[in-house]
């Protein structure tokens, strides 16, 4: 017989290295005399997608598009050390840097032109669709490229090299009081699934995934990491079992440690909400881990739903399923 | 060595190739087509997958004396930035590509399905793409890029 089940399940997470660990990240800027930006920083893309956070940071704040910004990262010999592509970091962390360095070449800037275009102050100057000028004032105002090519004329550059430190502080061993990470990501996943009680097998029908990411900077890679930390946390609660035998791993291949295929996962409908992090790039915080988390929960509670066997060990075997249910039976 | 002729991207070569080399070694060091990945070498992940006399097959378990005389296309021959393939241009479209990995297998097992069959259902896409392993996007946008690219092969 098929039984179906729901499952909720939530997560909060702390993202950054935590525990008073010096969590750095770092970036040089330098904005140039045809229009364009480049940035420099250690952060490793993956495939997560930094790379292109960046130039969007770079370029929200600099009145320009994406693809004006160069972003140039990864290289020991030529970038800052942002550390590693983990502990959901990197858009909030290397994010950070990277917001401070353009802020600060960007304040050279404004300052520059403030005195070009005779404005007292350079809160009166504002950068715009690859225009700077006086805010209020279309008769002053130029292609950014320009006015970095009259300044470079004259001298001047605008780059900058900035860094930022998570806050975190390491927690008390004794009383377990302390401020270990900041900031902290939440997440809620509901899974439907379909127990076949005859072989035990489970289906993933549909999970629903609703996560707190501050403000999405992209929302097409915030599906994306959704629904990838979605079919992770399914191999996790249901495929997934790492066997070791003194030490050495039984199943070191594809086909015996098994992972999610097209045909395991269900449609994910990810969802998101919005609450800005004050301390993030505009409002920005990490997705990438917690995106898996709640999909645990969620599909074990489902099982229990659907055929009232409650699982203790992941992951969540066919072999386990029949055993709880002959249990059950037994009484 | 033997001697082998095959056709790859719609050119003819001829190759000395060992008795035991792979078709994916002769593909990338003999041919320098980099675009086909090695995950696993065992058959098992897709990452090598070449379009073989009109099959997919796990480059990593053919022999490259048994591709004597067939027809390849890799990932080379599918397209590139100035005219992509619809399954690329989809692809692109929708972000279905994080690490990129998977991805040029993704796109010949793609190609293959909707070069056969231009109106796939859900589930024969699934299972057209099941023998290639993503463990970063969770196949979400990979599927319903290939949707896009079926509809627009369409009209
Ligand atoms: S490398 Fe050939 S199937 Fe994995
Ligand atoms: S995009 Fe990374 S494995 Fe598919």
């Amino acid at each position: 017989m098929k039984k179906r089940g729901i499952g909720l399940g939530c997560s909060w997470y702390g993202t950054g290295y935590g525990n008073g660990f010096p969590d750095v990240s770092s970036a040089f800027v330098e904005i140039h005399d045809d229009g364009s930006a480049t940035v420099l920083t250690g952060a490793v893309d993956v495939g997560q997608g930094s790379n292109s956070i960046f130039a969007q940071i770079a370029a929200e704040e600099l009145g320009l598009e994406s693809k004006d910004i160069c972003v140039y990262s990864g290289d020991t010999d030529a970038t800052p050390d942002s550390g590693t592509t983990a502990a959901t970091r990197q858009t909030y962390n290397t994010g950070n840097a990277v917001l401070k360095a353009v802020r600060q070449a960007k304040s050279s800037l404004l300052d520059y032109a403030a005195h070009e275009f005779s404005c007292p102050t350079s809160e009166g100057i504002e950068l715009k669709e690859g225009y700077i000028g006086v805010k209020g004032d279309p008769s002053r105002c130029m292609p950014l490229a320009d006015m970095v090519f009259q300044a470079r004329l004259k001298g001047e550059r605008f780059i900058s090299a900035e860094s930022s430190t998570a806050r975190s502080t390491p927690v008390d061993p004794e009383t377990g009081q302390g401020a270990p990470y900041w900031p902290y990501a939440f997440g809620c996943q509901m899974a439907e699934v379909e127990v076949n009680t005859e072989t035990g097998m489970v289906r993933v029908l549909k999970v629903v995934a609703v996560h707190d990411v501050g403000k999405a900077l992209n929302p097409t890679q915030v599906e994306g990491q959704i629904a990838g930390g979605v079919t992770q946390g399914i191999g996790f609660a249901l495929l997934e079992e790492l066997e070791l035998k003194e030490g050495k791993i039984n199943n070191p291949a594809l086909s015996s440690y098994l992972i999610p295929t097209a045909l395991d996962v269900p449609s994910i409908e990810a969802l998101f909400v919005e609450d800005a992090e004050c301390t993030g790039p505009f409002g920005a915080k990490g997705l990438g881990e917690p995106a898996m988390l709640p999909t645990v929960a969620a599909i074990i509670n489902a099982i229990d739903d659907a055929v009232g066997v409650r699982i203790t060990s992941l992951p969540a075997t066919p072999e386990k399923i029949l055993q709880g249910l002959a249990e059950k039976k037994e009484g | 060595m033997i001697e082998i002729k095959l056709v790859v991207n719609d050119k003819p070569y001829t190759l000395e190739v060992e008795p035991s080399e792979r078709l994916i070694d002769a593909l990338r060091n003999r041919l320098g087509l980099l675009g086909t990945k090695e995950g696993c070498g065992e058959g098992e992940c897709g990452a090598c997958t070449v379009i073989m006399d009109g099959k997919t097959v796990n480059s990593c378990l053919v022999l490259a004396a048994q591709a004597n005389g067939s027809v390849i296309t890799s990932i080379e021959g599918v397209g590139n930035r100035r005219s992509p393939h619809p399954v690329q241009k989809a692809f692109v479209e929708v972000g279905a590509v994080q690490c990129g990995f998977c991805t040029p297998g993704m796109v010949l097992s793609a190609k293959n399905l909707l070069d056969k069959n231009s109106k796939p259902s859900n589930e024969e896409i699934g299972i057209a793409m099941s023998g290639n392993l993503c463990r970063c996007t969770g196949y979400d946008k990979i599927l319903r890029a290939v949707k896009i690219a079926a509809e627009e092969g369409k009209e």
